[in-house]
């Protein structure tokens, strides 16, 4: 038996003078309590007593370490809105990089426990295995790992999760990267990545990347996945490289023949943007209830298939549903995107809560 | 939510059992909940079930669809509210086939089909939202203000014996072994239940008359064990591991452990079994695998701390999950009724993504240096070979007293009463075991007694059908009443299958059961004064205390 109302505690040492409790919750019932000390964010405070919560950028930038304060005073760092908009802020959000608690502080986490990474973020060596331009300015990496002591071979993750990737010769910096392909046993990564004009890596990828390259990876990591909500359909809405993590989710759904209806909306602005449409097919090919499109923002004379943006797209099939059940929608993409999508969900009724998002900023 | 059915309900509140936000088995309430909704669904088709088998019209597979979603609300068997939400679509289609067989069979007989209400008219919301909202009004403790507790009580009993019957028969039925007789009676037993019955007397005889019936299916059961994979014999069984890839097979399921072995045949892959899993090593059929190499760890409940530590997958079969602890969440894998979120489920038998996880880990580096065994295999067949040496020393005096001590272990205190009453027994005492108990006794060397084994391992609690046959053909050698033989029964329960066989052994007439570590919390003073009346029930107490009690009744 596991009583899941037994808090998770551990030794963080010498407790810091004016140090605070943090209580954290998660969706599955789990409890966390460690001490922060003044100066501390509740990101570092849990690190230092012993779990990894799902950040990425740790500076306020990214939104993956988004939670809800339901009691406490805090202080609340510099951070975009766009990873935390006024209005989740004026409910109680924070991003936890960003939290500073004044007093014993409470939290919600919208992920289960499983998220969490107890001990330290594990670090994996492997070797790219192909570098594949699929469309103008996105590059598809593949990644074999060397077998790890004690998890052998696999590289295991949650539909939905990242990697950060050590920039070779950058001294350690790191860039952070969906997961495209489900958790195996071959310790395959797949990656897609924006080739940015002056960004860190995608200079490596551009410039000096080849296949037989060995890469560091610290992973997996991250809160976005699927969320059980029985047969309610899900919807995956993707813009640019943000295809990456809900074509993880689409393809476990298939591996793991999931039964729920499945529409997938993956939309770039160009023709010459898209991508993605093999890995899409198959999915369909194999998983009942599945389909999907891809639109063109600004399409060219070329272009046979939808237009519009992936927030119009959306806005039009909520518009048939007719009665039928509504969906839980998937996000991830640029914040204009996430923006645009969780308004059309809005305006359709879709409670926010069943809005999963992964915002992408450029890095 | 609103649970009670096991040994873990929680008994610290004012209303005994679990009531949120966790179950103490880990459920949750959406999945608590949407339990209550299935078993409601179920009730409807059996409703119509039997009526249509009345007129000669039974649905094939309306039986086995009960018997697959009834298992699944056991006690640590499913956890996915998804895998419920569609079965109770499921079970309103199967309804609806069936209401639609039994209305065609009337009218074919020149009879108006009968108009039915409750379960049998039901309509599932659309959603889980929808399905939620409609949970509270199917709580198994539902109607407690109008019928009180006693009515609720045993009308819980009779549902947690039907789920015990219905996990029993899953198992046989997977192994080709399918009884009219039985599926007729858990048709009946759900639509009598359906009817919201409310005699006492009447409850209580019937739940009696579910122990003759669930006595049927584990005979079955011993039939579908024995015939698909020979019958036990004794074999030593290694309990350290040995250098190679390694698959840990938990839970009862025989078939799917043949089906894994046949399936990591040549492929360097090592199978070892753990918890319940353990008497398969005694099966010549599943024994001749080379590859089947031994037992790993204890009981259900150490599987947390002992699936962390075991280097390859795991593969969850029937009941006995908890919740994965991340460090192996995502190499455990369910198949069969099981079900966790968000962990891989394997269907149709196919194992293939179990094997290459297999494969892609470390496996056991070297052998364990010490070499430890305990010894398996004393099914009905392997005991009753000798019974003439065991009647002879018994007549000898060599043995003075039989112990039955079994059930199903747990995390709940005072079960490590079992191990001190088994280790209490006297030397001139032969213990018999059975379930997942065992493993807090069966590392201790109990020695022999005239070349009789003093501890007899009879395999699962599948099969305590075997108990029985070896109580009667005692009785039969000494020409006395079950309730007459040298025999005690120490029980321990966890979970609905205890339960159904405890009813068993009371409707054969054993009498002077000690059940613990506690009664279910169902059971209100009333009832459990009726069964202490009635059937000389007792609750565990200090087990020297209880073995010495039971050697002075038997002297008497």
């Amino acid at each position: 038996m596991t009583s899941a109302t037994e808090p998770r505690t551990g030794s963080a040492g010498e407790a810091a003078d004016g140090a605070v409790p943090v209580t954290l919750h998660t969706v599955d019932g789990q409890r966390l309590e460690f001490p922060c000390a003044p100066g501390q964010s509740v990101l570092e405070a849990a690190a230092e007593w012993g779990a990894a919560l799902p950040a990425a950028c740790r500076q306020g930038t990214c939104g993956s370490c988004r939670a809800t304060v339901v009691s406490g005073a805090y202080d609340l760092g510099a951070h975009s809105t766009q990873a935390l908009p006024p209005g989740e802020r004026a409910n109680g959000g924070v991003l936890l990089c960003r939290t500073f608690p004044r007093e014993a502080l409470a939290a919600e986490l919208p992920y289960g426990d499983s998220r969490i990474v107890y001990g330290s973020i594990p670090v994996r060596e492997g070797t790219l295995t192909a570098l594949d331009h699929v469309a103008r300015d996105t590059v598809r990496l593949e990644l074999v790992l060397e077998p790890d002591e004690e998890e052998g071979g696999g590289f295991q993750f949650d539909a939905g999760q990242f990697v950060e990737v050590e920039v070779p010769d950058s001294g350690g910096a790191r860039r952070v990267y969906s997961l495209a392909n489900t958790g195996n046993w071959d310790g395959v990564l797949e990656l897609y990545v924006k080739l940015l004009p002056d960004g860190l890596f995608s200079s490596y990828l551009r410039e000096r990347a080849r296949v037989g390259d060995r890469l560091t990876v610290h992973g997996p990591q991250g809160a976005f996945g699927l969320r059980e909500t029985g047969l309610r359909p899900r919807w995956f809405v993707a813009g640019g490289t943000g295809l990456a993590p809900l074509l993880s989710m689409a393809r476990q759904m298939a591996e793991w023949q999931e039964p729920q209806q499945a529409w997938f909306c993956f939309g770039v602005n160009e023709e010459d943007d898209v991508f993605g449409e093999a890995p899409l097919q198959e999915i369909a090919a194999g998983l009942p209830g599945f389909t999907h499109e891809i639109c063109v923002r600004r399409p060219g004379t070329r272009w046979q298939g939808a237009v519009g943006t992936p927030a119009e797209r959306l806005a039009a099939a909520l518009r048939t549903l007719d009665g039928t059940e509504s969906p839980d929608i998937y996000v991830c993409g640029p914040p204009a995107l996430i923006e645009a999508v969780t308004d059309v969900a809005t305006a359709e009724g879709i409670p926010q809560d069943r809005v999963f998002r992964e915002l992408f900023l450029p890095t | 939510m609103f649970c009670y059915q096991c040994e873990q309900a929680d008994r610290t509140g004012e209303m005994l059992g679990c009531a949120g936000p966790l179950g103490n088995c880990g459920k949750d309430p959406a999945t608590a909940d949407l339990q209550d909704v299935l078993i409601h669904a179920v009730k409807g088709i059996a409703q119509y079930a039997t009526r249509a088998r009345a007129l000669g019209a039974p649905d094939e597979e309306a039986a086995p669809f009960i018997l697959y979603a009834v298992f699944t609300t056991l006690t640590n068997v499913n956890f996915n509210p998804t895998r419920f939400v569609a079965l109770i679509q499921q079970a309103a289609a199967v309804r609806d086939r069936v209401r639609a067989r039994y209305e065609d069979a009337a009218r074919a007989r020149g009879q108006q089909p009968e108009q039915l209400t409750g379960p049998a008219r039901w309509e599932p919301a659309a959603d889980l939202d929808g399905l939620l909202r409609q949970a509270p009004s199917y709580r198994v403790d539902a109607g407690l203000g109008a019928v009180g507790p006693d009515v609720v009580g045993l009308r819980s009993l009779h549902l947690y014996a039907i789920k015990g019957i219905c996990a029993y028969s899953y198992h046989a039925h997977v192994l080709g072994q399918q009884n009219d007789d039985v599926s007729a009676g858990v048709e009946e037993a759900l639509a009598y239940l359906a009817e919201q019955p409310t005699e006492t007397e009447e409850l209580l005889a019937r739940a009696v008359g579910l122990g003759r019936l669930n006595l049927t299916v584990m005979e079955m059961l011993d039939a579908a064990n024995t015939g698909t994979f020979g019958p036990q014999q004794p074999t030593a069984v290694r309990t350290t591991p040995v250098a190679g890839k390694a698959i840990l097979v938990s839970g009862h399921d025989l078939r799917d452990l043949a089906a894994l072995l046949e399936q990591t045949k040549d492929t360097g892959v090592n199978v070892y079994t753990h918890g319940e899993m353990l008497p398969a090593h005694a099966y010549p059929l599943l024994k001749a695998y080379p590859h089947l190499v031994g037992n790993y760890g204890g009981a259900w409940q150490d599987q947390q701390r002992e699936f962390t530590k075991f280097p390859g997958p795991i593969l969850m079969t029937s009941n006995c999950i908890i919740e994965p602890y991340p460090a192996y969440r995502r190499r455990i894998f369910t198949t069969g009724p099981v079900g966790w979120p968000g962990v891989r489920h394997l269907a149709d038998r196919d194992f293939s993504a179990l094997i290459k996880a297999a494969q892609a880990m470390p496996g056991f580096r070297a052998d364990e240096p010490e070499e430890r065994f305990i010894t398996v295999g004393f099914g009905r067949d392997a005991l009753l070979s000798v019974a003439d040496k065991v009647t002879d020393a018994v007549r000898q005096g060599a043995i003075r007293h039989f112990f039955l001590v079994g059930g199903c272990d747990g995390p709940t205190v005072g079960r490590e009463y079992y191990r001190d009453f088994a280790l209490g027994a006297p030397d001139d005492s032969v213990v018999m075991t059975l379930g997942c108990a065992k493993y807090r006794f069966n590392g201790h060397d109990f020695g022999e007694i005239d070349g009789i084994p003093r501890l007899l391992d009879l395999g699962q609690c599948n099969d305590a059908f075997s108990a029985v046959k070896i109580a009667q053909a005692l009785a039969g050698a000494f020409e006395c009443g079950l309730d007459e033989l040298p025999l005690t029964l120490a029980l321990s329960w966890t979970e609905q299958k205890a339960v159904a066989v405890l009813l068993s052994l009371l409707a054969l007439g054993f009498r002077n059961i000690h059940l613990g570590p506690s009664l279910p919390v169902y059971l209100t003073p009333g009832l459990v004064a009726a069964l202490v009346d009635t059937f000389g029930l007792r609750t565990i107490g200090d087990p020297a205390i209880d073995v010495a009690a039971a050697l002075e009744r038997s002297a008497s």
